[in-house]
């Protein structure tokens, strides 16, 4: 009898020993296990979801409504960091584009290291190494849509559509570059969990906030913005503001070059 | 700038993608190679590049039986030293009807739009280089009939043994994309201005800067806005999406073609064709989707004031104008005689004579 229950305690230590040797192993094993995290952009214009081609929103800074017919943007040099480490995605140019067909613009970000991240990083535009460069690296494509010329570089965000006054459509065409443009956000993550295997995040993408920020702009008196640097810099002080994370108290920080 | 960073592609790794146990030979294409500034380009894992395939797809190109009659062959509406036109407003196969689009450059398909023919109703060159095969007007030939014809030819089933391990509608069609794939023209003067090897003269460079230009009367930059369809360095449709397509302002809204409409069903893609690459461009003539202008001079004079208004021609062509007057009435460029004629120079350093008359390009019954 003492015998049996001997034994029998024998056998209890050695299953609560493997059971924490398994439990131990799965989590060091699920630790070690990459996360994918799926960057979500929500395209709005003000409080409405885009919709292309329908003359429905309010000139921000004057009379008549515009239509969006093509929005799209270059988004580049995305990172997560906390105290742990940081995680930086390789060839990281994504062009975010809205054609419409989907609810948003997704980036994935495959094999990311499972850590305590406090904060994403990413530009809005191109850095100015990759903006003088030719090679295709990520979406960058000298012969692409975004790209102008080899002299001036990649269109960091292009608007294009049309101001309807009454009977009169006047062209908007809003091709925001050079280098200068280029702007670096840092978010809080703020506790925004990324430790499940498919994580995500979303960010608001508000085409209004390009044109009303610190200046709000009137697009029957400013329907093109091109080469012009000051024009292009007076769009580029928005980059920050339009796009924004949609969890909640997130700080943020974006600075000017 | 971009300089002479001609790469040699490796296509040992591309051949070794395929899988086809019976494929006696994947000899890796000799010579392949592409300018750096070309970027980018994929070829299908299940039809890698070749030798094998693209000397059979060569002699496919050229072979008349592909046609009912055995009187035309793709080589008859895309002839080498037109760059693979036919110089007719549109082409002409067996049936004597001509057919509705002008016959396209062949020239750089490797790169720009994935989708082929004037709407972009195929998804691959593969899936392209069957449909004239068959369609009555053009070569009204039975895909049955035409792999018993090439069966009962040793030559023709050595060379797909070889290449693909049987003889069928699908590899006559990789076999006519590989070839297809090939066609690189890259040693125009532009090309060589590009590499850093000569200068262009200064009217040509006058018309470079105008067609790489969308015009900015606020910075005071005189451009043609060619580069809004046209990239920099390929000259042709961009390839990400649709934006390789676009409505070029040919005709007014309500003459307006379906063009791509007929592929995708959006209403914002009435009117919208493929942007072709003007490598070559001053031996493609007639020019347009319908080949309605004959000469470079008719084309410039469209796009500076010919330009007809609808509800898909895009904002970029409605704004571009080097006055400043967009908006206020007739969209036109406002270039003058001597920027047209500087552009047209430009246009001209895209021809390049070794790909009009490369022997690995030209007819291979000629040379037996």
């Amino acid at each position: 009898m003492n015998r049996v229950r001997k034994a029998t305690l024998r056998m209890l230590v050695l299953l609560a020993l493997a059971a924490a040797l398994g439990l131990a192993g799965w989590w060091l094993y699920r630790g070690a296990q990459p996360v994918e995290l799926t960057l979500y952009f929500h395209p709005f214009v003000g409080p409405e979801p885009l919709v292309l081609n329908e003359s429905r929103y309010p000139n921000p800074g004057g009379e008549g409504r515009f239509t969006v017919r093509d929005f799209q943007f270059l988004l580049s040099n995305i990172r997560l960091s906390g105290a742990t480490g940081a995680y930086v995605e390789s060839d990281s140019y994504h062009l975010v584009r809205f054609d419409g067909d989907d609810p948003a613009a997704v980036i994935v970000l495959h094999d990311v290291p499972r850590r305590d991240y406090e904060r994403i990083e990413f530009g809005i535009g191109v850095d100015a190494a990759a903006n003088r460069s030719l090679t295709p690296r990520g979406d960058l494509d000298p012969n692409g849509r975004m790209a102008w010329t080899w002299e001036v570089g990649y269109k960091f965000v292009l608007f294009e559509g049309a101001l309807l006054r009454g009977t009169a459509s006047v062209p908007l065409v809003y091709h925001v570059g050079f280098d200068e443009s280029y702007r670096p956000i840092s978010t809080d993550l703020h506790g925004e969990p990324l430790d499940s295997r498919q994580a995500r995040l979303d960010f608001r993408v508000d085409i209004l906030r390009l044109f009303q920020g610190a200046t709000t702009v009137d697009m029957a008196a400013l329907p093109a913005v091109k080469f012009d640097r000051a024009d292009a810099a007076l769009l580029a002080r928005n980059f920050a503001a339009m796009v924004t994370p949609m969890w909640p108290d997130a700080a943020r920080t974006s600075r000017d070059p | 700038m971009a300089r002479a960073a001609s790469i040699a592609v490796l296509l040992a790794a591309l051949a070794a993608g395929g899988c086809d146990e019976r494929r006696r030979a994947a000899t890796p294409l000799p010579g392949f190679s592409a300018p750096f500034v070309f970027g980018r380009f994929q070829v299908p894992a299940d039809n890698p590049l070749t030798a094998e395939a693209v000397a059979l797809g060569r002699r496919l190109f050229y072979d008349p039986r592909l046609s009912a009659a055995g009187t035309v062959s793709c080589s008859t509406c895309h002839i080498q030293r037109l760059a693979f036109t036919d110089g007719r407003a549109t082409s002409v196969g067996v049936s004597g009807r001509p057919l509705a689009f002008n016959s396209m450059t062949l020239a750089n398909l490797i790169w720009g739009p994935q989708r082929f023919f004037w709407n972009g109703r195929a998804a691959s060159l593969e899936e392209q280089a069957l449909v004239p095969i068959e369609h009555a007007d053009e070569m009204a030939q039975d895909l049955g009939r035409l792999v018993a014809q090439l069966s009962a030819d040793a030559s023709y089933r050595e060379l797909f043994e070889t290449a693909y391990g049987e003889t069928s509608p699908d590899t006559i069609a990789r076999a006519l994309a590989s070839f297809v794939r090939t066609l690189i023209s890259s040693n125009s003067r532009y090309d060589q201005f590009l590499r850093g090897e000569i200068a262009l003269e200064a009217q040509e460079e006058l018309g470079r800067k105008l067609f790489m230009a969308h015009p900015d009367v606020k910075v005071s930059l005189r451009g043609a806005n060619c580069i809004d369809c046209h990239s920099q360095f390929l000259t042709g449709g961009f390839s990400a999406r649709y934006d390789g397509f676009a409505n070029n302002g040919l005709d007014d809204e309500e003459h307006l073609q379906p063009g791509l409409q007929l592929v995708t069903g959006s209403p914002a893609h009435r009117g919208l064709f493929k942007v072709p690459s003007l490598r070559n461009i001053a031996l493609t003539a007639p020019y347009m989707h319908d080949g309605r202008f004959t000469t470079l001079e008719q084309v410039l004079d469209h796009y500076d004031r010919g330009i007809q208004n609808s509800s898909t021609l895009s904002p970029l062509i409605v704004e571009a104008d080097n006055r400043g007057t967009a908006g206020e009435g007739r969209i036109s460029l406002h270039l003058t005689p001597e920027e047209k004629a500087a552009i047209i120079a430009f246009l001209h350093t895209l021809t390049d004579q070794d790909f009009v008359t490369a022997e690995r390009f030209s007819d291979p019954f000629a040379h037996k």
